[in-house]
């Protein structure tokens, strides 16, 4: 009885989408961190653990007044213990891990039993009680029990508390973790090399050495000493004692350098790494941004032309040298393949506008990288270069959703400059948009000043510009030089042709319109 | 009428026949142009024999007096297409040196070859990759723009950017071009080349007043058949 109630309450949770959506905005918040509105969860509980620290700091020598400790055991406290909460519940579901046993054993005609799924999730919500993050939550929230003040030692796990939200912290560790073979080796040299003088000394000096009363004593002169800080306050008074300072220090320099050494190699080997990480993290925050794929002629030419002034780009390019130039030369690149899944797959095709550029100079390498980007996600907008119309072909059936064919926009041009040279002008300027004229569009909403106007009572040509005509924003239908009587609604766009001064102050006069 | 009726009986040498300059030559074909392949390895040589070309010489273009035996006049079209960029440049400046009168056009895949080709004498330039740099741009920002100019450009569309000549009696002769309606006709200035000033191409709206005379070249957009109609009314006298 008890078990067809979990059950049937497990399928309703499971159908309920409000439920589904409630959690994975929680789960979004604290554990999915392509989500864009995470980084203001983190800085409000990073602003909420430094606050409670140095409230807690401050309350050892001085008396604070009550709303402050009211706020630090009341309001920061139940923070903590919510998110601590939220944290075990996200961390797996009953309801699908039941639902799916269920299915399972309908499926296999087998009996059910409600328990083994629930002692599953039971495990794994235990991982997570266990786990050492969970652990610093729990105790950063004991220090608001008063009444123990032993309790306050455990302030230190509120600053703890930091690692989980503070990501260069996070990564310190990990780099070090990538070390963790040379520091342990180390470590146990350290033990080895602080025991074998502490005895020794121990041996040599106990009757002689007023200040050596215990191994303790020992051992914490020998550390003291291997360490190179050496206060002074023990030292061997016996000639072999003095032999075995010697051989201490000599060891300790040794040690630093090796430990010393250990580290910088680890974060010279994962700098890179590092680097790249942090353009991925960065570019993930933003809403819309291009991804370019090869960083050849064409993307130096594009990127040199400073068209990308208003969009934030990451270059993936996987041969080494090619990255050291770009590097060089101030780009944000990433040595990375673009062909594979988890490189597209490490940025935020959830929540940004992603247009990838696919410009490497191999059509079958191109289609690749299109093909594995719209496997991940449909809504990446892919334009890629192809050497002729066969591959547009191929790269049309890939998913591209614009063709680049520079063989063919540079012939076109060619036979522009030989068979109409008048016109090669106005094309030139048009498709290369120099600043002398170029096409450019004029995009009305609600506030803007040609909202409601005739065309007829905008005068253009005051303006210096050339009005080309207008896409109808509700029949999504452009109109080439439209009658003047015509009214410009909200939505519509205007093709205009003229200098980039006329057109940037032409939009500014007709404020609402967008600006370069 | 279109332009491949328009343009004819224009010499155009093609240097260098490769997968880059097959569509050159196959439209200045189409243009009915005089087109000469010139050519420096048999390879290239039989392939443009292989493609129907009857006009195609193999000769050593490093040697001066190879090229001279070209008979280059000063209308000619010289088209710099070959594969290496280097020998390219080294073409366009020996050409240069040779005709200094002949307009030289010339394809570059790189930034830098693409000031070399100007320094070396080239009338023209067209970078391969500027172009699709810019039209990426577009694409990312100006789509409408881009979905115009691809259609504008296209040979099926019925819009189409046509130059038209004034031609002799026409009554457009000294009208100012803010006092004549291009819209009525259905079609728009772009801009001109004013034989009597500069002879380069002006903009509409670079804020000249402009003059109209016989001899100049307008440059219109339009649907082709109210180019058509414009251009077969700008022919008839005003009295």
């Amino acid at each position: 009885m008890f078990a067809k109630l979990i059950t049937k309450f497990a399928f309703y949770l499971h159908s309920s989408s409000k439920y589904k959506n409630i959690k994975k905005v929680f789960h979004n918040f604290l554990n999915n961190s392509d989500f864009i509105y995470k980084k203001y969860f983190d800085s409000f509980m990073i602003m909420l653990i430094l606050v409670s620290v140095v409230i807690l700091v401050y309350e050892v020598e001085h008396p604070i007044p009550k709303w402050i400790d009211d706020f630090d055991v009341y309001l920061v406290t139940s923070i903590f213990s919510l998110e601590y909460i939220l944290r075990f519940w996200v961390y797996n579901d009953f309801h699908s891990s039941i639902v799916r046993e269920y299915e399972e054993a309908h499926f296999l005609d087998k009996p059910f039993s409600v328990w083994k799924p629930i002692k599953s999730v039971l495990k794994g919500k235990f991982e997570y009680i266990v786990s050492p993050s969970a652990i610093v939550d729990l105790l950063a929230i004991l220090p608001a029990y008063r009444p123990l003040r032993i309790l306050r030692i455990f302030v230190l796990f509120r600053v703890f508390k930091l690692l989980r939200y503070t990501k260069s912290i996070h990564q310190f560790v990990e780099v070090l973790a990538t070390k963790r073979f040379e520091l342990i080796t180390l470590l146990f040299l350290l033990f080895f090399i602080v025991s074998t003088a502490g005895i020794a000394i121990y041996v040599f000096e106990e009757r002689t050495n007023p200040n050596i009363n215990s191994i303790f004593d020992a051992l914490y002169w020998a550390l003291v000493t291997i360490s190179s800080v050496g206060y002074g306050d023990i030292s061997p008074m016996t000639p072999a004692g003095r032999v075995i300072s010697m051989l201490i220090i000599i060891s300790g320099i040794a040690m630093i350098s090796f430990v010393t050494s250990v580290i910088v190699s680890a974060f010279s080997e994962k700098l890179n790494e590092l680097k790249e990480h942090r353009i991925v993290e960065e570019i993930n925050k933003k809403e819309e941004f291009i991804i370019i794929c090869g960083y050849g002629q064409m993307t130096r030419i594009f990127l040199k032309s400073n068209t990308l002034n208003n969009y934030d780009y990451v270059i993936i390019e996987k041969d080494a040298k090619r990255v050291e130039v770009g590097i060089k030369e101030g780009y944000k690149i990433i040595q990375e393949d673009a062909s594979r899944h988890d490189v597209i797959s490490k940025f935020n095709v959830n929540y940004s506008k992603i247009t990838l550029l696919a410009l490497t100079g191999n059509d079958v390498n191109n289609i690749y990288i299109t093909l594995n980007a719209k496997s991940i996600s449909r809504n990446i907008k892919v334009i890629a270069r192809a050497s002729d119309h066969h591959m547009e072909k191929k790269c049309k059936l890939a998913g591209v959703d614009h063709v680049v064919l520079p063989n063919m926009a540079a012939n076109r041009m060619l036979l522009f400059a030989i068979t109409q040279p008048a016109m090669y002008r106005a094309m030139y300027s048009m498709l290369v948009g120099q600043t002398l004229a170029q096409l450019d569009e004029i995009s009305t909403i609600e506030h803007s000043k040609l909202v409601g106007k005739r065309i007829e009572e905008i005068d253009f040509k005051a303006h210096k510009l050339l009005f080309i005509g207008f896409q109808c924003g509700r029949k999504n239908e452009f109109i080439f030089n439209p009658p003047i009587q015509i009214d410009i609604r909200k939505g519509d766009i205007l093709l205009v042709m003229g200098r980039r001064v006329s057109i940037n102050y032409f939009k500014q006069l007709n404020a609402g319109v967008s600006y370069e | 009428m279109n332009n491949n009726q328009r343009v004819n009986n224009q010499r155009a040498f093609l240097f260098g026949y490769s997968k880059r300059s097959l569509v050159i030559a196959k439209e200045l074909q189409i243009r009915n142009f005089l087109l000469t392949i010139v050519v420096s390895t048999d390879n290239a040589y039989n392939l443009a024999k292989d493609d129907g070309y009857l006009d195609v010489v193999k000769l050593n273009m490093k040697d001066d007096n190879d090229l001279e035996t070209l008979n280059v006049e000063d209308d000619d079209h010289l088209v710099c297409v070959m594969e290496d960029n280097h020998f390219n440049v080294f073409l366009t400046l020996s050409l240069r040196a040779l005709f200094p009168k002949s307009k030289i056009i010339a394809l570059s895949d790189s930034i830098h070859t693409t000031q070399k080709l100007k320094m070396a004498g080239a009338n023209r330039v067209i970078d391969l990759y500027q172009v699709s740099a810019n039209r990426i741009y577009n694409i990312l920002n100006k789509p409408l723009a881009t979905k115009f100019i691809d259609n504008i450009l296209s040979p099926n569309s019925e819009l189409s950017l046509r130059e038209i000549v004034i031609p002799k009696n026409s009554y457009l002769n000294n009208i100012k071009v803010d006092d004549f309606n291009f819209s009525k006709h259905g079609v728009i200035l772009v801009g001109m080349i004013d034989r009597r000033l500069s002879n380069q191409f002006l903009f509409i709206t670079s804020g000249l007043e402009h003059q109209l005379n016989i001899g100049d070249t307008m440059v219109c957009i339009g649907y082709n058949d109210d180019l058509d109609r414009f251009e077969k009314s700008i022919s008839i006298e005003y009295f």
